[in-house]
């Protein structure tokens, strides 16, 4: 119970299982995610958006590109997707994750639960496509 | 009763939140523009284009007859104007009439609108214009003022238009995740990304259709050169000539002042660091034109485009000009872009991450008429990051050739490249590599 007196909400877990044990892919790989999740009692979902995209991070206003995208809102499917579930796709030549100084590009998979009410969670898992070294300051240039 | 998040908040790899409360604030503040334009323009409407159209196509023309003269004056915060104005005599359908109409422009000197009611005669005849619906108002000319109604479309239409894509825009995303916006093609980075790769499937990489359009003299493309140097020359070039123009219009109007015997201290006093400023922008523009004129042009060639992580390409490099560089250097380069908003600034930032000097010559001769030519090998890093660009986001790569003429300051100039990722059967090389 809160400070209210309302029962506390439990924050949904979601766990992703990644067909490569250590997360890492190449371009035009197959991807495969298993994800399970767990949901406090009597919490209504209406909607369960599962995706594979990549964001940038870093100085920049993010940016985003979304390889993979499903969007369930049947009800028999919803009650399905809601507790777990698999999906995967094949990923493009790029863009490869890259760890710059200023610009970093992460790949990711997310589940996004929508509630009734109009709350919803999402849940991010990060992966890597390609092996690029991380970036270092070349000579201490700054254009 | 919890109150809903107008922003989502992530803790480690979960976010939460509601988006659609997230999106609320941006939409009020786009339905408050609109609201602004409605409001704004139905006032303009009203009080100015109606009140004009109707005096165009209501008002009924009779001839008027000039039996007084006077000022109205009008007393604002600004200070007190006067227009010259007519009292007529004229017919209507219910009878002879007589009302003011204003007549002339304003003026905030009383002298100057009385000396415009000189020439007026009491007894002349004028056409007039009166409403049959109110016949008590008259006026002595008709037609539209354009610059009014732009005003009145442009400042109520420039609201609307903003507020109304803006709100549009908003309904648009409510309820809907990043995700699903941006598969939804509604994101700006995805109209980006499809326009440019959609047709090899390298979403994020650049097009190099741009780099590919130029065949080279010896290697199979000459780069085109983009660099700070041209900008700077388009910069005071447009400078120079924007500053200029409107000294010249200023400088005809003193001139024309100064032949009519007048003198306006206040033009006279501006004129001055006008003029200065302006001969600044010329000498300038001048210095720069030299500058990039006199050190010669700069031709980079590359045997194949768009590179390949671990390729290895030709690279011909062919300077002109004359005279003597202390050094030149031909160097590969990736940089780094962020775009980012600071306050209400947009800002960019850049950093090289990755320099490789490909080669350097000392004490170079350059004679008129003939070029320093010299071929070089290019190899991309075999973990190299490819070309990445988003709307806000870029890695970038260039061959740059950096110079020291011993009679002029040094320069840079940068010549990009594209990189592709490296292939499915991994990383690979070219032609060049397979000669090599």
């Amino acid at each position: 119970m809160n400070r209210s007196g309302e029962p506390i909400r439990q924050q949904p877990v979601i766990v992703v299982y990644f067909s490569h044990a250590d997360h890492r892919y190449q371009p035009l790989q197959q991807i495969d995610v298993r994800y399970e999740v767990a949901v406090a009692a009597g919490t209504a979902v209406r909607a369960v958006e599962r995706s594979i995209l990549w964001y940038t991070e870093g100085k920049g206003e993010e940016d985003i590109g979304v390889h993979h995208f499903e969007r369930i809102t049947a009800e028999p499917a919803v009650a399905v997707a809601a507790a777990g579930g698999a999906f995967g796709d094949l990923l493009p030549r790029s863009p490869l994750s890259y760890e710059g100084m200023i610009v970093k590009v992460r790949w990711c998979v997310r589940v996004r639960l929508f509630f009734e009410g109009g709350r919803d969670f999402v849940s991010e898992h990060v992966f890597e496509v390609g092996d690029i070294p991380a970036a270092a300051l070349a000579d201490s240039t700054s254009v | 009763m919890r109150f809903p998040r107008f922003f989502s908040k992530k803790r480690g790899h979960r976010r939460t939140g509601s988006e659609a409360w997230g999106s609320i604030g941006e939409g009020l503040f786009h339905a408050a523009l609109v609201a602004a334009g409605l409001v704004f323009g139905g006032l303009l409407v009203t009080g100015i284009a109606v009140p004009e159209w109707r005096i165009n196509h209501d008002f009924r023309e009779s001839q008027g007859t000039v039996v007084g003269k006077g000022l109205a004056r009008r007393i604002t915060a600004a200070g007190t104007t006067w227009q010259p104005c007519l009292r007529l005599r004229f017919e209507t359908e219910a009878g002879s009439r007589e009302a003011w109409a204003m007549r002339g422009s304003v003026a905030s000197d009383r002298n100057q609108a009385l000396s415009r009611l000189g020439g007026m005669e009491l007894g002349e005849k004028l056409p007039c214009w009166y409403d049959p619906a109110a016949p008590e108002t008259v006026v002595l000319a008709r037609g539209y003022k354009w610059w009014m109604w732009t005003l009145t479309l442009l400042l109520p239409g420039a609201l609307l238009a903003f507020g109304g894509a803006g709100l549009a825009r908003s309904l648009g995303r409510w309820g809907k995740s990043e995700e699903r916006r941006a598969a939804g093609g509604t994101l700006p980075l995805e109209r980006l990304v499809s326009a440019t790769q959609a047709a090899e499937k390298l979403p994020a990489v650049p097009s190099c259709d741009d780099l590919v359009n130029s065949p080279g003299t010896v290697l199979k493309y000459r780069l085109p050169i983009s660099g700070p140097e041209s900008w700077t020359l388009l910069g005071f070039g447009l400078f120079a000539v924007l500053w200029n123009t409107v000294l010249v219009v200023l400088a005809v109007n003193a001139g024309l002042d100064l032949l009519g015997g007048r003198i306006d201290p206040l033009l006279a006093v501006v004129l001055v660091p006008f003029a200065l400023v302006g001969v600044t922008g010329i000498v300038l523009f001048i210095r720069e034109l030299i500058l990039s004129t006199a050190v010669g042009t700069t031709q980079v060639e590359i045997s194949d485009h768009p590179l390949r992580p671990g390729g290895r390409y030709d690279v011909l490099l062919a300077q002109g000009g004359s005279g003597t560089f202390r050094d030149l250097s031909l160097v590969l380069e990736a940089e780094e872009q962020a775009t980012f908003r600071q306050g209400t600034d947009t800002r960019i930032e850049r950093l090289v991450v990755w320099r490789s000097p490909l080669e350097s010559w000392r004490d170079v001769q350059v004679t008129p008429g003939t070029r320093f030519e010299v071929r070089s090998t290019l190899r991309v890093p075999p973990a190299a990051m490819h070309s990445f660009a988003t709307e806000h986001n870029a890695i970038s790569w260039r061959v740059v050739v950096r110079g020291r003429p011993s009679r002029w300051p040094g320069f840079s100039r940068y010549f990009p490249v594209v990189v592709h990722p490296a292939g499915p059967a991994g990383r690979q090389g070219t032609a060049a590599e397979a000669r090599a």
